[in-house]
């Protein structure tokens, strides 16, 4: 049975990953390309992506720019199994592009007699952070009142994407219009 | 003759003089989107036996003494939600592909092939055109031709880039909040966006029945001019195309600024763009010799409600997919859709009164100005995959906020020309030219005005090989 989490790897892996944070804060592409197994077998999951072997992960980060702010790991995980295998899981509070996400990242490690720690698997997700229940609420009576079956996986979304607009709204329906100002039936310029 | 730098009516002259076929001027054009197009992605379809078809037909009219159309031999390409009889119309979506190819040609093209226009394709687009970047989720991303790592702008981006490189002498497309003036600021070329109901929208796939029109892409004023005058005409085939006279507008070009009353927009306007932007504003300004400034108190209201007016009708519109295959949509639009489609009636509706209420603002500032000048985007050409953009120290989302400037003037249906401005070491952006509805001829006057004086001009953008 190989020893579960040797304090030594612990603390190797808890600054390595701490390292990777840094560079993506740095967007720097070189450094989180060298992260990653330099092997066809390496493999990341982004959240829209799906990038097999180094070469597509190299060319992925020389072609994206990331994008967050106000990123904040709420909880990290590291199970180190034996002496040259690690896990990293994460969950991450940040705003991407602006608005809340609740983030999850998994990465697994592996020392190598050669290059040393590198990450041969990852993968990353990008949950919208919960919005206001009455949206949801909202989404629901809609959606069924229209026979529209709204998949679980875009109800959140859904329902974030109404609250923005409610928001884009008030304004507007706040604006004191005359009576007698009606939508035009057939507008002509 | 250089085909990639010469207008669509200097081809028609030289086809016109027996100086050169228009076969050989579409084996060219074709040789050159076959060259270029794993770099740009402008093209999803490239119409090459229809196009030999056409140049043939110019041909052969010139040979026999008829006249073959002010735009003889002319290449051109259409943004791809237009019907190409024989092409499925895909409208940059995936759920469109399963749909039979279209019979017979959409009004707008039908227009141009009487004119001697030779269609070599059609062009990629945002999906469905709730898009202002063109980062297709099916298609792939349009490169900019000025710079390929950025946007062509969108929803037309295939348009902007096919324009720009020289492949096409002018491109059609459709804005509907700015997609044809966000991809000739981010490529730096002519656009026009009629007034709402001047040209037919037949046969073209929908977005938003309340604020689409139609319009060309060029590297000329003169181009943009004789493509939007061989299009007039009344329509049967679209509800809103209004039943005026054919106004030609080529022929008055050279009309000169004659006493048209200018100003640039204030407030909303004048602020809220990168400093280039409101400096491209000020420097046409100064070659039209304008110091008025005028502000449109309500501009941001209206651009929320045509924001409300956008969702609501493309939601309707696509409910039935929405319902029966919504993951077939691009992930990045489909929960926008989704949100239209469940949007309370009375927001809807509050936004069509406001619609009605600022148009008579608008008519109000016409009784003393003839052009009004604003920016067309807030920034020039973003990266390709850039989500968020720093706009006077204010982060935000770049793919909701590039209509900015545009959105509150198409709410109402004005015409504009977006008239581009060249900066050595920058990328180009584009000014608002907006006039009144039903003065696209003063409009593109002022344009021709700032192309002679060399304040705006789009040059064929030559690719770093």
């Amino acid at each position: 049975m190989p020893t579960i989490n040797d304090p030594a790897i612990c603390a190797e892996i808890s600054v390595l990953h701490d390292a990777y944070e840094a560079a993506l804060a740095a967007n720097d592409a070189a450094a989180l390309v060298n992260f990653f197994w330099s092997s066809p077998h390496a493999v990341r999951f982004g959240i829209a992506e799906h990038l097999y072997g180094a070469d597509a992960i190299a060319a992925y980060r020389q072609n994206h720019q990331l994008v967050f702010t106000e990123r904040k790991l709420l909880q990290r995980v590291i199970v180190a199994v034996g002496q040259d295998t690690a896990s990293v899981m994460c969950e991450i509070s940040q705003k991407v592009s602006g608005f809340p996400r609740h983030s999850r990242q998994s990465q697994v490690w592996v020392k190598f007699p050669d290059v040393g720690w590198k990450i041969v698997a990852a993968h990353v997700s990008n949950p919208l952070a919960p919005v206001s229940t009455n949206w949801e609420n909202y989404v629901d009576q809609a959606a069924g009142a229209l026979g529209l079956p709204l998949s679980p996986a875009h109800r959140l979304g859904v329902a974030a994407q109404l609250s923005r607009t409610a928001a884009i709204a008030v304004p507007l329906l706040d604006f004191p219009l005359p009576v007698t100002s009606e939508p035009a039936p057939v507008f002509t310029a | 003759m250089n085909l990639a730098q010469s207008t669509a009516l200097e081809i028609s002259a030289a086809v016109r003089a027996g100086r050169i076929s228009a076969r050989v001027v579409a084996e060219d054009a074709l040789a050159r989107i076959a060259a270029t197009h794993s770099r740009l992605n402008a093209f999803t379809t490239v119409t090459s036996a229809r196009a030999l078809a056409e140049a043939d037909a110019v041909d052969a009219a010139f040979v026999s003494g008829r006249d073959p159309g002010a735009l003889a031999g002319a290449p051109y390409a259409v943004k791809n939600l237009f019907d190409l009889a024989g092409v499925v119309t895909v409208a940059g979506s995936k759920i469109n592909r399963g749909l039979p190819p279209a019979l017979v040609d959409a009004t707008a093209v039908s227009k141009l092939q009487s004119a001697g226009a030779v269609c070599v394709g059609a062009l990629n687009m945002g999906e469905y055109a709730y898009d202002f970047v063109t980062e297709n989720a099916h298609d792939g991303a349009t490169r900019n031709p000025r710079d390929e790592t950025r946007s062509a702008g969108g929803s037309s981006g295939g348009c902007g880039a096919a324009v720009a490189a020289g492949l096409v002498s002018f491109s059609i497309g459709t804005d509907t909040n700015g997609s044809i003036r966000v991809p000739s600021s981010f490529c730096g070329i002519w656009g026009l966006k009629p007034t709402y109901g001047r040209l037919s929208r037949g046969g073209s796939f929908p977005f938003v029945d309340s604020l689409d029109c139609i319009g060309p892409f060029s590297r000329s004023v003169s181009d943009l001019a004789a493509s939007y005058d061989a299009m007039q005409g009344a329509d049967p085939r679209d509800h809103a195309c209004a039943p005026r006279p054919v106004a030609p507008t080529l022929s008055g070009l050279e009309g000169g600024l004659n006493g048209l009353r200018i100003a640039m927009l204030d407030g909303y306007f004048s602020q809220g763009g990168e400093p280039q932007v409101h400096a491209a504003v000020a420097q046409v300004a100064a070659g039209l010799g304008v110091t008025r400034r005028v502000e449109i108190r309500e501009a941001a209201l209206a651009r929320s409600a045509a924001f409300l007016i956008t969702s609501a009708e493309a939601g309707r519109l696509h409910l039935n997919n929405l319902k029966t295959r919504a993951d077939d949509f691009d992930p990045g639009i489909r929960d926008r859709f989704l949100a239209g489609a469940l949007l309370p009636a009375s927001w809807y509706l509050q936004a069509q009164k406001f619609r009605h209420w600022f148009q008579e603002r608008m008519r109000e500032l016409f009784r003393e100005y003839d052009v009004l000048l604003a920016p067309a985007t807030p920034v020039s050409a973003t990266k390709l995959g850039q989500q968020e953009m720093t706009v006077n120290g204010q982060t935000m989302l770049v793919r909701p906020n590039l209509g900015l400037f545009t959105q509150p003037i198409s709410f109402v249906g004005l015409p504009v020309v977006a008239a581009p401005v060249q900066t050595a070491g920058a990328m180009p952006v584009a000014v608002q030219l907006i006039a009144a509805p039903w003065r696209e001829a003063e409009l593109l006057r002022v344009a021709r005005v700032l192309e002679h004086r060399g304040i705006c001009c789009a040059p064929t953008a030559l690719l770093v090989p």
